[in-house]
């Protein structure tokens, strides 16, 4: 109040003043007011976005932790759950020149350089290709496949038109193993030849690709097979070799190569010839291998009953206008032991004319010698079978391996038929569950197979089988040596080497086939080309190596009773 | 303004509502802040797993069958073993050994102690008397040891009595 007096006394300018405060204190609060609103508003917003993003938030684009970790295609796994193909998120190299704008150079430093820099990370590649790339300016991919360090390497460059992105693509680890079983993947995603192709809906479809699917392979037994393989291709310089590996109780196949092989990773045109199984697609005529399967056909219908008796060898059989020779002549007569061991093509066909076409036909039938191999792979190949009833001569001639051809998986399952007790299984290649084996069928009596046990193995210990004989693991098998048919008959140049055995004999676990397709006469297999050379080699250097791997441990004091046939092979060459 | 009774409860009962609708709230954001924890560890789970496999992959790429024969050619030249290098039990190990030759030096003896086996049954109690049982359970009479004698006529002694005990 004081101060209204004391201004009044004053003058009318100070009212004035007065009046002009009050008006800016007016617009201050004001503004202040404003600002604080603006706070508030802000602080609000705020807290509202909070709530919200509490509220809302975390059930928008929730994805199940299944979902995020399932593969774009399921995994194929061996026996053991070793990965052989899988869905891999690889590094591709992507040229993007667009990355640093429209306009300007789309490279830091010249294409030359930068392909010169590329080279220096990929040996391989071309500079010339590069740089042509590179300055071209449109956005194309460089390499396919890049390993994690090299995309460091990249990203050092300091060039961001290079890109890296990730792919999902199919990788097998494992490289060319076991190519020919499991096949490829194509661009469009679809697997091709082996079970890629088998299982492309279950390797597709979202419910059942998150469960490998598992196969009967198992890897460190393909390994040995294919490495022993091809070391014996490469000694007698064949031209193809395959392979396969059974388990005689449940038709398994723990290994099947076929060979030479190829890269599912990389199908190129060299890879695409190799493509074709020999295993599963080609028939061969397989020769002398048929003989212990002609043997015990007549052991079991009883038409052999005495091993002892002795037939004559030393006259070739003349049928039809065709003569049935052997490579030699061993002696003036051999009893089925002896034939067996020196691999003779006229006691054999002796033994199937007393045992008769219709008896032989109805055994191999039995063994599925007229059907495509009973397997998962899509590629099968059709036997040449004799249609109708058979002569006496096609009786013959098929009881040693010649006129009727089969794949070397059809020989892999009669042979665990041979040593197994007498039935056939269908061979697979899913792994089967022990309580689940299939029954099977029977075609030779439990005692016809023991019966043939011995008589194989004696075929290793003092035949044509002796290089396949690895010590302690009581190998049991027979050679075959067929001269592969062309234009005008039998050519003598090229020949189909095969060695069919199973170990260990005192009981059969696995057989195993070892092939050769045109084997020559090498300084590494002696000059010769007959399977005892280079074949059952094969065999005896991939048994020793799986033997322990598979639960058969080596042991010289065991063996299967051969006593009782010994007396019966005259030494030497024959009587 | 004065405050009925009625009013009294209204305000009440929009205050619990409100107090209700608060809580709700912070536990609704506390759930949600867990689901984004979750989330993230999730993602963070999917990550590793994908370098795991990556990692994975990669080795078995290096290691695979080709690359350690290739890597065995050059460097070891490891072979299968023999079947003189495996031994399936303890008869094949004995079948290596061999009699003493005089001058060997004398066998290693392994000392033995005799472990009194302490009974694992509980003594059961007699549900009427509420004592256990103890004339159930087995006594073991105590035999002197013959390990613990300090002479060979002592032990043998020992063995005597044992022997005697028996019959």
């Amino acid at each position: 109040m004081s101060s209204l007096t004391v201004s009044t006394v004053i003058t009318t300018g100070r009212v004035e003043l007065v009046n002009v405060r009050h008006r800016l204190l007016l617009v201050a609060k004001v503004r202040l007011l404003w600002v604080l609103c603006l706070f508030a508003l802000i602080a609000v917003t705020a807290v509202l976005r909070i709530a919200f993003l509490g509220v809302f938030e975390p059930s928008r684009g929730a994805r199940s932790l299944s979902d995020a970790l399932l593969p774009s295609r399921g995994e194929i796994v061996d026996r053991n759950g070793v990965p052989l193909a899988r869905a891999f998120p690889a590094y591709a190299l992507w040229y993007n020149p667009k990355v640093l704008g429209e306009n300007g150079p789309p490279l830091v430093k010249s294409p030359a350089e930068v392909a010169a820099a590329l080279v220096r990370i990929f040996p391989d590649e071309n500079p010339a290709r590069l740089t042509k790339l590179l300055a071209a300016g449109k956005p194309a991919y460089l390499r396919r496949r890049i390993m994690p360090e090299d995309a460091n390497k990249i990203h050092g460059l300091g060039e961001p038109a290079l890109e890296f992105p990730r792919e999902n693509e199919r990788f097998y680890p494992q490289g060319s193993m076991a190519a020919s079983v499991l096949g490829f993947v194509t661009a469009d995603g679809h697997g091709r030849v082996g079970m890629e192709q088998v299982y492309d809906k279950r390797l597709t479809d979202p419910a059942t690709r998150g469960t490998p699917a598992m196969l009967s392979i198992d890897t460190r037994v393909q390994g040995a097979l294919e490495d022993e393989l091809s070391r014996g291709m490469a000694e007698s310089n064949a031209k193809g070799a395959a392979g396969i590996i059974l388990d005689v109780d449940t038709g398994e196949v723990l290994a099947l190569a076929s060979l030479p092989s190829f890269n599912p990773n990389l199908i190129d045109q060299a890879g695409a010839g190799n493509v074709f199984n020999r295993v599963t697609n080609q028939v061969y005529e397989l020769g002398s291998t048929f003989k212990p399967i002609t043997v015990a056909a007549a052991i079991d219908a009883g038409t052999v009953t005495n091993l002892g008796r002795r037939y004559q060898a030393n006259q070739p059989i003349a049928i039809g206008g065709f003569h049935i020779r052997d490579s030699h002549t061993i002696g003036a007569s051999l009893n089925v032991p002896e034939a067996l061991i020196h691999s003779s093509n006229i006691v054999t066909a002796q033994v199937a004319d007393e045992l008769g076409g219709a008896r032989l036909n109805a055994t191999m039938k039995a063994l599925g010698f007229n059907r495509r191999p009973y397997i998962e792979l899509p590629a099968k190949g059709f036997p040449l079978w004799p249609k109708g009833e058979w002569s006496r001569i096609t009786t013959m001639t098929v009881s040693y391996g010649h006129g009727i051809a089969v794949t070397p998986l059809h020989l892999a399952s009669a042979y665990a038929t041979l040593v197994n007790g007498g039935i056939w299984r269908p061979a697979t290649l899913e792994k089967i569950d022990p309580a689940r084996v299939p029954a099977g069928t029977r075609v030779f009596k439990a005692s016809t197979s023991a019966r043939m046990r011995q008589l194989l193995r004696l075929i290793v210990d003092i035949g044509t089988g002796k290089k396949a004989n690895a010590a302690g693991y009581r190998v049991g098998g027979k050679t075959g040596s067929a001269e592969k048919p062309g234009a005008g008959g039998y050519q003598r140049s090229s020949l189909v080497a095969t060695f069919a055995a199973a170990f260990p004999m005192d009981r059969p676990r696995y057989v195993v086939i070892a092939m050769l397709d045109e084997p020559q006469g090498t300084v590494a297999t002696s000059g010769q080309r007959t399977a005892a050379w280079n074949a059952a080699p094969v065999v005896g250097r991939v048994v020793p190596r799986i033997g322990p791997l598979l639960g058969v441990m080596p042991d010289a004091s065991r063996d299967v009773d051969i006593t009782d046939l010994a007396p019966l092979v005259a030494s030497g060459e024959g009587e | 303004m004065k405050l009925t009774r009625d009013r009294a409860r209204s305000i009440g009962w929009a205050v619990i509502l409100m107090v209700c609708l608060a809580m709700t709230m912070a536990l609704t954001m506390r759930v949600n802040a867990v689901k984004s924890q979750v989330a993230l560890a999730e993602r963070k789970i999917v990550a590793l797993r994908q370098e795991q496999q990556m990692l994975e992959t990669e080795f078995e790429t290096r290691a695979n069958q080709q690359q350690l024969k290739a890597l065995n050619d050059v460097e070891f030249g490891y072979q299968a073993p023999t079947p003189t290098q495996y031994l399936e039990g303890e008869r094949q190990l004995a079948v290596l050994a061999k009699a003493r030759s005089p001058g060997a030096p004398s066998p290693i003896r392994v000392a033995t102690a005799a472990v009194e086996p302490t009974p694992t049954l509980v003594a059961m109690v007699s549900p009427l008397t509420g004592k256990a049982l103890a004339a159930e359970t087995p006594r073991r009479e105590h035999r002197p040891s013959a390990v613990g004698a300090a002479r060979l006529a002592d032990r043998l002694s020992t063995l005597d009595r044992a022997k005697a005990s028996q019959e």
